[in-house]
């Protein structure tokens, strides 16, 4: 810990003592006492809301001088007080990769964004070219130099600026979140370019997603040592990320975290196998529901004696920005049905949607059908009130408000909240608002854009038992996008895949599972266990996803808490 | 774009120059000087700037239009003599004249507006600046930022419409009503999600060291005989239009 | 750094919107004949909207003027605006004008009638320069042009801009900014001493 003046030292790259912070509103993280050596790996867990973010802030410098704070205890990063020193000066020793990855890339042209930290340092001009190509070629770039950063995917986004943010070697690197916004693949790009670019660095990782961050490698992906917060931002535990999934993953879980998936059936002592046979009992012993109509491998549609379509798309052409993206769509919605709509990024799915709600004309074919409702991705984008309750009651006869927006306040679990704006609302609450707003109009379609993106599981889990019920209860029909294997199984009665400038096939989940060549079309991967699982057909599928998900004792309501 | 003379020449003295023609031609008065200078800049443009005169063309509509609403004004709405007394509407001589100047002087700054825009990217221009005009870079790097922002928002507002059109109510034929209110609904949203993304803007800069301090430019803009020959020039024809008007 | 970008946000967002309003309004203004040039008077408040946002959020002298500066900027340089540079002339004394009622109030005062004359004054003292600039001076139309854009001002660039800057802090994301500091003290000043130093009541730990 003592500074040597020589410059030689062993104290360690990170080091918290007391470290408390409460933010304006009384959200608060800590206190922490924890040291990072240099170049150590470790992992920051915790729920949403539980001030993993405000604490690596505050090791960057942000907090309390950008935003105001009360911050007690003592931080020290490479010897340097953060707290006192501020993010340009703390900026000499440390690199920030933060969520989105739109405002974390900001200039117009790739190249002066890795070499703005360069310059920054007065780093010679002869040093600054070879050290951005050398940046860039890390995390699989190289061939972006010259370009501009407009039109780049979230996934190319975000590894341009993990070089900026390492290209000038900091001795720390801090990552809040890095892939929230990505899908798989854009996860998996992201993951390993980490792995190549930190070097001797000291790599703090903020995450709740661990099962979408650790992909298909699991634990083995995942940093040696863990830190764990709990939902009010105080210490859980702190050592080995084996031991401490494994004494505190029930927690985490109830929490809302979403865990490795073998993690999370150790905290229930269960097994695939297990699982799966526990499920087929249980099915038949009930007989909740009949065994597959179906052989499951194969991808003609199941179910034969289904309703009439609600809303049909019949040789549908989609175009974006002048381009032909989607030709020869047709597209049966059916009510009491659930669809998810599979595809890579930028395979036009958004658009879709946008077609069939009516808001973009179709470039060729025609959608027949009443209105349909459309949650979008981004809830903000949506807002037109001041208030949540007016949110929900917006558009509706004044007749009927009160009692729908009292009927869906409680039903995603907003009644704290019904007087807030909803632009203060957490990112979760406010997806729930956009989903309450929507399911307010009684609207025979309902269709909802990766309706659970970025979101932890409880809230991921609220969001789609939502849309179940709107296909179950009031008999609509629903159908979202998404890039979560699990959840989609989970939740939908049919897949259907956009790739290749069309509806490349629809089938059902169980059956997509077992078929790793449609899913690599659509940039998935199925995981063991889940391939494991589909075997048993769809019924086991969805009984065993969902009551594994109802076996982690569901978090108290926020309401509650 | 850095083929041409104009595109090699440095943004800083570009802007410069620019700067002294728009405020120059506010001394000229005689519309045919002001149409000639006008045409040996277009001519200038296409020349030296190599601005594909299709391009030139479609830039200048905006002026042209304003320039003709100007003259218009002006010939009806200014006292003096009258040009045509059998009119109906009054049309006098002073009017033609200064609406005359007045929509040429539109066009001659527009010009030089429009290729300085195509032959100046921005980054240079704002690395130029920090260079040789003595600007912050952080004032520098917030434009930049603000540069890379603007390229987003077209396509944010046109989600923003989106979301905003299906929640919209219906009108008699059955589509969304679109009126002031839904667009200011959208606007807002707009802002809202703007600062929230420029705070994430601003930390990102300042996590990468950005302060007004000592710092490398990477890759310099050049100032040479080049940039001399353009101040010659157009300080020389601007003095001579000065001196004929 | 934080309250530069944000100008430069507001200058980039206003930006963006005026010009989508232009799109529609050039078309009108074209049709309108003669009448189109009177049209910019009517949506000349527009233009002065980032300087009283600016000085409210950030309360601090010169933002005014800084804002419209950066705005300019950003019209000739990412716009390509028709004015060319002298738009700085114009961006100076529109914030100027536009930052002087808030100056006099030592940036404490904030109520509706200081954001009309901020309109006014903004709209104003520019309108002297553009007059000398397109050769308004001798036209019959120089008081219906006077009286139009100081119209306008008051409305779209003093009123309205007071509904956004209210609308923008029930929003939450001036909560960084000083506009929101003061709001809470403002808040707060009836039910704590004023110096009490017991902290910020706001910031004490809500446990969970």
């Amino acid at each position: 810990m003592t500074p040597t003046w020589y410059g030689v030292s062993a104290e360690p790259a990170i080091e918290a003592r007391d470290l408390e912070i409460v933010l304006p509103g009384g959200d608060g993280v800590g206190p922490l006492t924890a040291s990072l050596a240099p170049g150590e790996a470790v992992l920051l867990l915790g729920p949403s809301g539980s001030g993993k973010s405000t604490l690596l802030r505050t090791l960057a410098g942000a907090i309390p001088q950008t935003v105001g704070a009360r911050v007690a205890g003592e931080a020290r990063v490479c010897g340097l007080d953060p707290v006192v020193a501020g993010v340009v000066v703390t900026a000499a020793h440390v690199g920030v990769v933060a969520q989105d990855p739109t405002s974390g890339v900001c200039l117009p042209d790739v190249l002066d964004e890795v070499a703005l930290p360069l310059e920054n340092r007065a780093v010679p001009r002869a040093d600054i070219g070879p050290r951005v190509a050398a940046a860039l070629a890390g995390v699989e770039l190289g061939a972006y130099a010259g370009r501009g950063t407009q039109g780049l995917s979230g996934g190319e986004l975000q590894r341009l600026a993990l070089a900026a943010a390492t290209v000038a070697r900091p001795d720390v690197l801090l990552l809040d979140e890095p892939t929230a916004m990505l899908d798989a693949p854009g996860v998996a790009a992201v993951r390993a370019a980490v792995g190549r670019v930190a070097g001797r660095a000291t790599v703090l990782l903020v995450e709740h997603r661990l099962a979408e961050y650790a992909g298909e490698d699991g634990l083995a992906a995942l940093p040696p040592r863990t830190i764990a917060l709990d939902r009010g931002g105080r210490v859980l535990g702190d050592g080995p990320t084996a031991q401490v999934l494994a004494r505190h993953g029930a927690a985490l879980l109830a929490q809302g975290c979403w865990l490795p998936v073998e993690v999370e059936l150790d905290v229930l002592g269960l097994d695939v196998a297990t699982l799966a046979r526990r499920t087929l009992d249980a099915l038949r012993a009930t007989d909740a529901e009949p065994a597959p109509p179906c052989p499951t491998a194969s991808l003609a549609p199941c179910a034969d004696a289904s309703p009439a379509a609600v809303l049909t798309a019949r040789g549908l052409g989609v175009d974006v920005g002048g381009r032909a993206l989607l030709r020869d769509v047709d597209l049966d919605l059916r009510a009491g049905e659930v669809v998810a709509l599979l595809g890579a990024n930028g395979a036009g799915k958004s658009t879709l949607l946008a077609v069939l709600a009516g808001l973009v004309p179709p470039a060729a074919g025609r959608v027949a059908g009443p209105r349909a409702g459309l949650v979008f991705q981004h809830p903000e984008h949506q807002f037109a009130a001041h208030t949540v309750t007016a949110e929900i009651g917006f558009g509706l006869p004044a007749a009927r408000r009160e009692a729908v927006v009292r009927a869906r306040l409680r039903e995603l679990d907003l009644e704290p909240w019904a007087d807030r704006s909803p632009w203060t609302l957490s990112g979760g609450q406010q997806r729930r608002l956009s989903l309450a707003a929507m399911r307010a109009h009684d609207r025979p379609v309902l269709l909802a854009d990766e309706p659970t993106f970025g979101l932890d599981r409880d809230g991921a889990h609220r969001a789609l038992r939502a849309l179940r019920e709107a296909a179950d209860g009031e008999r609509r029909a629903v159908a979202f996008t998404s890039h979560d294997l699990r959840q989609v199984a989970a939740w939908a009665d049919r897949v259907v895949l956009i790739a290749d400038g069309g509806v490349l096939a629809e089938t059902t989940p169980a059956a997509l599972l077992q078929r790793p060549d449609l899913l690599a079309a659509v940039g998935m991967r199925a995981t063991p266990w889940l391939g494991h699982l589909a075997r048993h057909g769809d019924a086991v599928v969805r009984h065993a996803l969902r009551s594994l998900d109802a076996a982690v004792p569901a978090p108290l309501p926020e309401a509650a808490r | 774009m850095s083929a041409s003379f104009l595109g090699a020449c440095n943004p800083a003295v570009k802007l410069a120059v620019l700067t002294l023609c728009s405020a120059g031609v506010l001394f000229l008065t005689d519309p045919a000087v002001l149409a000639a200078l006008c045409a040996a800049l277009l001519l200038a443009v296409v020349l030296a700037g190599r601005v594909p005169p299709r391009d030139l063309a479609r830039a200048m509509v905006p002026f042209l239009a304003f320039g003709v609403g100007t003259l218009l004004v002006n010939a009806l709405a200014r006292p003096g003599t009258l040009l045509w007394p059998d009119l109906p509407v009054r049309v006098t001589a002073e009017g033609v004249r200064i609406g005359a100047m007045l929509a040429l002087r539109t066009l001659v700054i527009g010009t030089t507006a429009v290729v300085f825009a195509a032959t100046t990217p921005p980054q240079r221009l704002l690395t130029s600046l920090v260079e040789h005009a003595r600007v912050p870079p952080r004032v520098a790097f917030a434009l930049l930022a603000g540069h890379r922002m603007l390229q987003t928002l077209p396509e944010q507002w046109t989600t923003i419409r989106r979301a905003h059109a299906v929640r919209a109510p219906l009108r008699r034929d059955g589509r969304a009503r679109f009126g002031p209110r839904e667009y200011a609904r959208c606007a807002f949203a707009l802002l809202v999600t703007s600062i929230r993304a420029g705070e994430r803007v601003a930390f990102a800069l300042e996590s990468r060291g950005l302060a007004d301090g000592p710092r490398t430019i990477w890759r310099p803009t050049s100032l040479g005989v080049r940039d001399v020959a353009l101040v010659g020039v157009v300080l020389g024809a601007l003095g001579v239009a000065i001196g004929l008007s | 750094m934080r309250d530069l970008v944000l100008l430069v946000v507001l200058g980039v967002v206003f930006g963006f919107l005026y010009w989508v309003l232009v799109q529609a309004w050039t078309a009108l203004s074209i049709a309108m004949g003669p009448a189109g040039d009177l049209a910019q008077h009517v949506l000349f408040g527009g233009w002065l909207l980032v300087a009283p946002l600016a000085v409210a959020i950030l309360r601090r002298p010169g933002v005014g003027i800084l804002a419209e500066l950066l705005a300019a900027v950003i019209e000739v340089v990412f716009l390509g605006s028709p004015v060319g540079p002298l738009l700085l002339i114009a961006g100076f004394l529109q914030g100027l004008g536009s930052e002087l009622p808030f100056a006099l109030g030592r940036y404490r005062s904030f109520g509706w009638v200081r954001f009309a004359v901020s309109g006014l004054l903004g709209a104003s003292l520019v309108f002297f320069w553009s007059a000398f600039r397109f050769g308004w001076y001798g036209q019959d139309l120089l008081l219906l042009r006077f009286g139009i854009q100081a119209l306008s001002g008051v409305l779209l660039g003093g009123l309205v801009a007071k509904v956004i800057v209210d609308a923008l802090l029930r929003t939450g994301v001036l909560a960084s900014f000083p506009i929101a500091a003061a709001s809470r003290s403002a808040a707060s000043a009836g039910s704590t001493a004023p110096g009490g130093g017991a902290g910020d009541p706001d910031l004490v730990r809500r446990e969970r």
